[in-house]
């Protein structure tokens, strides 16, 4: 009987952990440190768009003419994430947008190391053709792996405070 | 009231409430749809904002102004050497590379005198990636300042100081203007008005985009990237190692029975070790 009461107890307090209003401040900061991956993300790829557009062509993934578009429009991508995360505007949205991002850039990152190509992901600025010596795939990807978990939460649990979706639905 | 009454007021709340709570589901799902449109409108926007707005910002693949006498289709190779030279070396070179300094180093004495015996004319491609790994602007400036000293008529020998004079990789000296003017002083009739103010003015930056972007296309990564008639001859020729004494020679088997270049034609100081005396020719257009 105890030790049923006691497991009760503990989907409670898991139950007040998930959806509780500490919870929503749990979220609001996932959101905001999102919102500032992509803003900063965004904001290093916006200065040189030849720069921007090596940085994608390095992958050797895309044809040609789709390099440009790539490498112009994703900073702006990045940035328009950025905003709507700081806003908390459609977050769970948002969120899965942000999610499948990073899921590509996982799977570009993977690709490259798999084929044997040496370039920097780019990810922050930069990119293109580095020394084998200096690749650094795997940190490249657990970090994504790591803004993918925030993306994750922010799916599962969108609600957070200070957030246009809970004015809206107030 | 009778029983009836009663059961068909109960019937009208009920359904009332039931009308109600649809309406609060539709107008629920309408926000989500609304949210849902402004977030899709928003992204598109961005994304498509952005394509205009970094087309409009990059600079073109064909510059608008190249230095004088350069060439190529799109005039984005410096030529040192005289053109009727029987052999070409070709060179991709990043002003912060450090293996582009210590290839100069090694080379350029050797270089200079094959030029000048016109058995080579060397085709460089000033290139200027090293910015974006490392930030700062070194190799850009110290592309645009061998591009105005080419336009001056002293590439090779602004060029030969350059690498001389070049700082440790992340160190960005080169991102200082006033340092590639000064080291202009050190080439006898480049450190002119003109010259200082091409550096400061970056007069030849969308050259200098150019050229790196000719390069962001072609299947070379690296600098130096080094080619005697085409073949990849850095850091070895087949399992050829290069040397100054390797370099000689591969030029020499390839101009066999050749007609050599007339020396001298490219209006640069000669090489170290000639004899001839230093001159300031005017730039060759």
């Amino acid at each position: 009987m105890a030790s049923q009461q006691a497991d009760r107890g503990r989907v409670d307090g898991l139950r007040r952990a998930v959806d509780g209003a500490a919870a929503e401040w749990f979220g609001l900061a996932v959101r905001l440190g999102l919102a500032v991956v992509w803003g900063w993300a965004g904001l290093a790829k916006v200065s040189d768009p030849a720069e921007a557009a090596q940085a994608v062509r390095a992958y050797e993934i895309l044809p040609e003419s789709l390099v440009k578009p790539v490498g112009w429009g994703l900073p702006f991508l990045e940035l328009a994430l950025a905003l709507l995360l700081v806003l908390g505007l459609g977050t769970r949205i948002v969120a899965a947008v942000s999610a499948v991002l990073l899921l590509a850039f996982v799977a570009g990152i993977s690709s490259a190391w798999a084929r044997g190509i040496s370039i920097d992901c780019g990810c922050f600025g930069g990119g293109g053709a580095v020394d084998e010596s200096q690749t650094e795939y795997l940190q490249e990807i657990l970090r994504d792996t790591g803004f993918l978990l925030l993306s994750a939460w922010l799916v599962y649990r969108p609600r957070t405070k200070l957030s246009l979706d809970a004015w809206l639905a107030a | 009231m009778s029983e009836k009454n009663r059961e068909g007021k109960r019937n009208a709340r009920d359904k009332m409430m039931e009308a109600r709570a649809a309406e609060e589901a539709k107008a629920r799902r309408n926000k989500k749809l609304a949210v849902g449109g402004v977030v899709a409108v928003v992204i598109a926007a961005a994304v498509v904002v952005g394509v205009v707005v970094q087309n409009e910002r990059s600079k073109p693949e064909a510059p608008t102004a190249a230095p004088a006498g350069t060439t190529g289709d799109k005039n984005l190779v410096i030529p040192v050497g005289s053109a009727d030279a029987p052999s070409t070396l070709t060179v991709y070179e990043d002003p912060r590379c450090p293996a582009c300094g210590s290839f100069e180093r090694s080379f350029s004495p050797t270089v200079d005198q094959l030029e000048d015996a016109g058995k080579i004319v060397v085709n460089y491609h000033i290139v200027s990636f090293i910015d974006r790994s490392l930030g700062g602007n070194g190799s850009k400036y110290g592309a645009n300042a061998l591009a105005c000293a080419q336009d001056a008529g002293h590439f090779r020998d602004y060029h030969d100081v350059m690498y001389r004079n070049q700082p440790e990789e992340t160190e960005d000296s080169f991102g200082d203007k006033q340092t590639l003017i000064d080291l202009g002083k050190q080439v006898p009739g480049l450190d002119t008005p003109e010259f200082r103010a091409c550096v400061n003015d970056n007069e030849f930056g969308g050259w200098v985009s150019a050229v790196q972007q000719d390069f962001d296309k072609s299947s070379f990564k690296s600098t130096p990237t080094v080619l005697l008639n085409g073949e990849l001859v850095y850091p070895k020729k087949g399992d050829e190692q290069i040397s100054p004494e390797n370099l000689v020679k591969w030029v020499d088997a390839a101009n066999q029975g050749k007609q050599l270049g007339t020396p001298g034609s490219h209006g640069q100081s000669p090489a170290p070790t000639s004899t001839a005396a230093e001159s300031d020719n005017p730039p060759s257009p």
